[in-house]
């Protein structure tokens, strides 16, 4: 008797639990879970750029809400952001991630195959920062020296084509693997001779412990980072049209952010994440594209050699073992949909 | 006397020093783990990303190996923790010493000791590196912190439980400073020290890894670290293996340098 | 005469303080040298202003609580998983044989060396950081409740077994009172403990409520005086909860001994 209402019991819990997943294993997903770099300013998440706006878009809202779905932003702390979305990839946490081009093709070689559905913008920013009483004008000087680069980080390639176009090569230098802020903390008490990193170099340079002698702002556009929404294969194969309604979503966002009078607000709120505005201020300023087209999310041979290029630097280096297509990770469809969708279609041409 | 045989109290005579069988069964579980490891991986219940096999680890270490980066790494690691340790360790017994022996000290340094032993020394790194570098000062200076605050107190402790029965005695016997250190407080605070030592060095071997994983450009934990990056989850087992076994083989050592001690202690 | 003892006895706990100001003086001359200086040691009038304003902006409180709450819950799961399991070892001797040899190799291993395998399979978020926390906390208390239990003096147990104490009993009023102080010493170790590992947690985790993702902005910014101040508030809250724990267990213990 006491034995059977617990078996009883037993069986009541298994069933309770099972049902609902049987009920779900249905068409679609609960929710859509997307990895964005965020900060806990308060306790609150805070994610800034073209994801916040996706994530307040209301046509977005109401396309999900019909299909009960939830959309979940995972964030992800910036001081390890390639492995943690990495991580998140390969256990399957998450099914869209905006992050950048390196980790993707380190997550793609190893076997896990993620896909290009939305370019970013046409690139951050690196820098190459030293002490404020270093003599070195360029790479060239900085031969034989410390330079602290985090590895496994998307501006690793651009350090890459640096040391290409000068004759140079990774065992010509010491390079120090240290996260962004250790490697400011080490260029700060002179511990090495230049930092590789991206806009956080004007901080330095106004707090006068370190001097821009190099940039991005003066190479080729594609020397840039970039960074993507990037979606796991898995999902983007199974539900299309979920992943057309984000890529669409993202385009909207875009388009806002692209139009000149929205430029101020975006720079202000970008200020949101932690970096000073005077800092996001001068790393947008004075470059060789208008704002307009520095925002197309137009996919263009241009990004197909990035890739490339990417690649070969991630193989040359030994940071991956095996080959990755660029072909097969680029997805233009969504894109060309949803501007058409949008009637954007002239807009960045 | 039934009751306790039907109870079955049983107060293991083996801890940390089995005898011979016992120290065969401690190979059971890390055995049959290591065959459900296995055995899980042939099953492919996980994806190869998430549950790296055993034999990728082997590979893994395999390579590292013969390119010849773990010997440097390990030897780098090792040197980094011996020199931390052996700093630490003699500056905080004589630091214990001194602030058993005297009151004055315990005045003025007991409040700034108490400080900086709860600063939390890996969230620091930033500021750490800030003042001492990147190189290998600032790992050496870390280890330092780590060794340091807990032998002082367990010296601090040795030498103030020294009962006080055992000093009068050696006042009876009208023993010099020297002849009462040697055969009084020496041996009375051999034990409490040498535990301290010994935790000392699980803790620092442990911050030392940590501080090459945040910040080095060498070392098993920058092994680690790389691998992580590169997704090679294998190769961040290998590092997780070693330390783990490196952590394991020096505490054991300690301990049997213990019990060697003890034992002279019992016969003198 | 009284009132000239009263300034000398308030100079003499005074005294205590002297170390701590002489190397305050250091830092602020330090952080005036030049620029680089500046940039290491904050000033501390700078200090000072960054606390205003963390307390004005209600941040510090936020931030403050979230990482107390996190180290908690971490902890209070640890300890009672650490106490299950050393309760499991000292009274089975197969329990022992099995789990000790674990628990020793896993025990070395760095928790921060872990970080990857835990981020694979739990993720980034809350769930990985309270285990970090509970692991970090674990370790003692396993650790001192089985030397507690297996150091109970043979006489103690005898005597309760004459009584004819059953199992229950026996435990309940000989051993859990005679290994309560090496308990609570592993409560003393695993306070610490759980305290680095909650900050060091939100350094290497997502971000949420806590003080080192307060830290972790403030690095953003290179806003060295917000880290100082959340070194000193992380500083003094793991020294205020050592202390708490140091009060409560001498009154527990109290009631122990009946010298």
């Amino acid at each position: 008797m006491h034995t059977g209402f617990i078996r009883q019991l037993l069986l009541a819990c298994v069933l309770l639990l099972a049902f609902p997943s049987v009920l779900f294993a249905a068409a679609e997903p609960q929710e859509i879970r997307i990895a964005v770099v965020a900060m806990g300013a308060g306790g609150k998440q805070v994610f800034v750029g073209t994801p916040q706006l996706v994530s307040q878009d209301p046509v977005l809202k109401a396309e999900l809400d019909k299909r009960h779905i939830k959309l979940t932003w995972v964030p992800v702390a910036t001081s390890a952001v390639a492995s943690e979305v990495n991580e998140d990839f390969a256990s399957h946490n998450i099914d869209f991630a905006y992050y950048g081009d390196l980790p993707s093709v380190i997550l793609n070689a190893s076997g896990i195959s993620t896909r290009l559905v939305a370019p970013g913008n046409l690139g951050s920013n690196v820098y190459l920062v030293v002490p404020p009483n270093s003599t070195a004008h360029s790479i060239q000087d900085l031969k034989g020296k410390r330079i602290a680069l985090n590895r496994g980080r998307p501006w690793e390639v651009t350090f890459g084509k640096l040391l290409a176009a000068n004759g140079l090569s990774f065992s010509d230098f010491k390079v120090v693997n240290l996260n962004p802020q250790a490697g400011a903390s080490a260029l700060a008490a002179g511990s090495v001779d230049a930092f590789f990193t991206l806009s956080d170099a004007y901080t330095l340079s106004d707090k006068g412990v370190g001097k821009i002698i190099w940039s991005t702002k003066q190479a080729p556009n594609d020397w840039k980072m970039r960074a993507e929404l990037w979606g796991s294969q898995d999902f983007v194969s199974k539900y299309p049209d979920l992943t057309q309604l984000l890529v669409t979503a993202d385009i909207r966002a875009v388009h806002w952010i692209s139009q000149q009078q929205n430029r101020d607000a975006y720079l202000q709120d970008q200020a949101r994440f932690g970096y000073p505005e005077s800092v996001i201020r001068r790393d947008a300023d004075n470059e060789n594209v208008s704002w307009k087209d520095y925002w197309s999310p137009l996919y263009s041979p241009a990004i197909g050699s990035h890739y490339q290029a990417v690649v070969q630097h991630a193989r040359s280096t030994g940071l991956i073992r095996n080959n990755v297509d660029v072909n097969n990770l680029i997805l233009p469809q969504f894109v060309a949909a949803g501007v058409k969708d949008l009637g954007l279609g002239t807009y960045w041409n | 006397m039934s009751k306790s045989a039907v109870i079955g109290w049983h107060w293991p005579a083996i801890t940390f020093n089995p005898r011979y069988t016992g120290w065969l069964a401690s190979w059971i579980s890390p055995l049959a783990l290591l065959l459900a490891w296995v055995l899980v991986c042939r099953a492919q219940w996980f994806p190869e990303q998430i549950l790296v096999s055993p034999q990728d680890v082997a590979d893994s270490a395999r390579d590292l190996w013969s390119s010849g980066d773990l010997q440097d790494a390990l030897r780098v690691s090792l040197y980094r923790l011996a020199l931390g340790f052996s700093l630490g360790s003699l500056l905080g017994i004589a630091a214990g010493a001194l602030l058993a022996h005297s009151e004055t000290a315990r005045i003025y340094f007991s409040p700034t000791f108490n400080a900086l032993r709860q600063v939390p020394t890996l969230a620091l790194t930033p500021l750490f590196i800030l003042i001492f570098g990147i190189g290998e000062t600032l790992k050496i200076v870390i280890i330092l912190k780590a060794t340091f605050f807990p032998v002082a107190i367990a010296t601090r402790e040795g030498v103030r439980s020294i009962p006080r029965q055992y000093l009068e005695v050696g006042e009876a016997y009208c023993l010099s400073s020297w002849q009462q250190f040697r055969r009084i407080i020496f041996p009375a605070t051999v034990p409490a020290v040498l535990t301290g030592i010994r935790i000392a060095l699980g803790r620092s071997w442990m911050i030392l890894v940590a501080v090459e994983l945040l910040a080095a450009d060498s070392g098993i934990g920058q092994i680690m670290e790389m691998g992580r990056q590169m997704l090679r989850i294998d190769q961040v087992m290998v590092g997780v293996f070693l330390t783990g076994l490196i952590g394991f083989s020096l505490d054991r050592s300690l301990r049997l340098l213990e019990r060697w001690l003890l034992r002279w202690r019992h016969q003198g | 005469m009284s009132k000239q003892k009263i300034p000398l006895r308030v100079l003499k706990s005074l005294r205590g303080l002297l170390l701590p100001a002489v190397l305050l003086g250091l830092w602020e001359y330090t952080s005036h040298r030049d620029a680089a200086h500046a940039f290491a040691f904050a000033p501390l009038e700078q200090v000072y202003g960054a606390l205003r304003e963390l307390l004005a902006g209600g941040d510090l409180w936020v931030n403050l609580l979230g990482s107390l709450q996190r180290a908690s819950t971490g902890l209070l799961t640890g300890a009672v998983a650490g106490i299950a399991i050393g309760l499991l070892m000292a009274f089975s001797r197969i329990a022992l044989t099995l789990i000790n040899p674990l628990y020793q190799g896993i025990r070395q291993v760095p928790l921060l060396g872990l970080t990857p395998l835990i981020s694979l399979w739990l993720g980034n978020g809350e769930p990985s950081k309270l285990f970090i926390i509970a692991l970090a906390a674990f370790y003692p208390m396993v650790l001192n409740t089985y030397e507690g239990l297996r150091q109970v003096d043979l006489r103690y147990r005898e005597v309760g077994q004459a009584y004819g104490f059953g199992r229950v009993l026996l435990f309940r009023r000989v051993l859990l009172p005679a290994a309560l102080p090496s308990l609570l010493t592993g409560l003393q170790q695993a306070v610490p403990f759980a305290w680095l590992a909650a900050i060091g947690g939100e350094l290497i985790f997502n971000a949420g409520a806590g003080l080192g993702n307060l830290m972790m902005s403030a690095e953003l910014g290179a806003r060295m005086d917000v880290i100082v101040v959340c070194a000193i508030s992380i500083t003094l809250l793991g020294i205020g909860m050592s202390q708490l724990l140091s009060l409560a267990s001498s009154r527990l213990l109290r009631w122990q001994h009946i010298r």
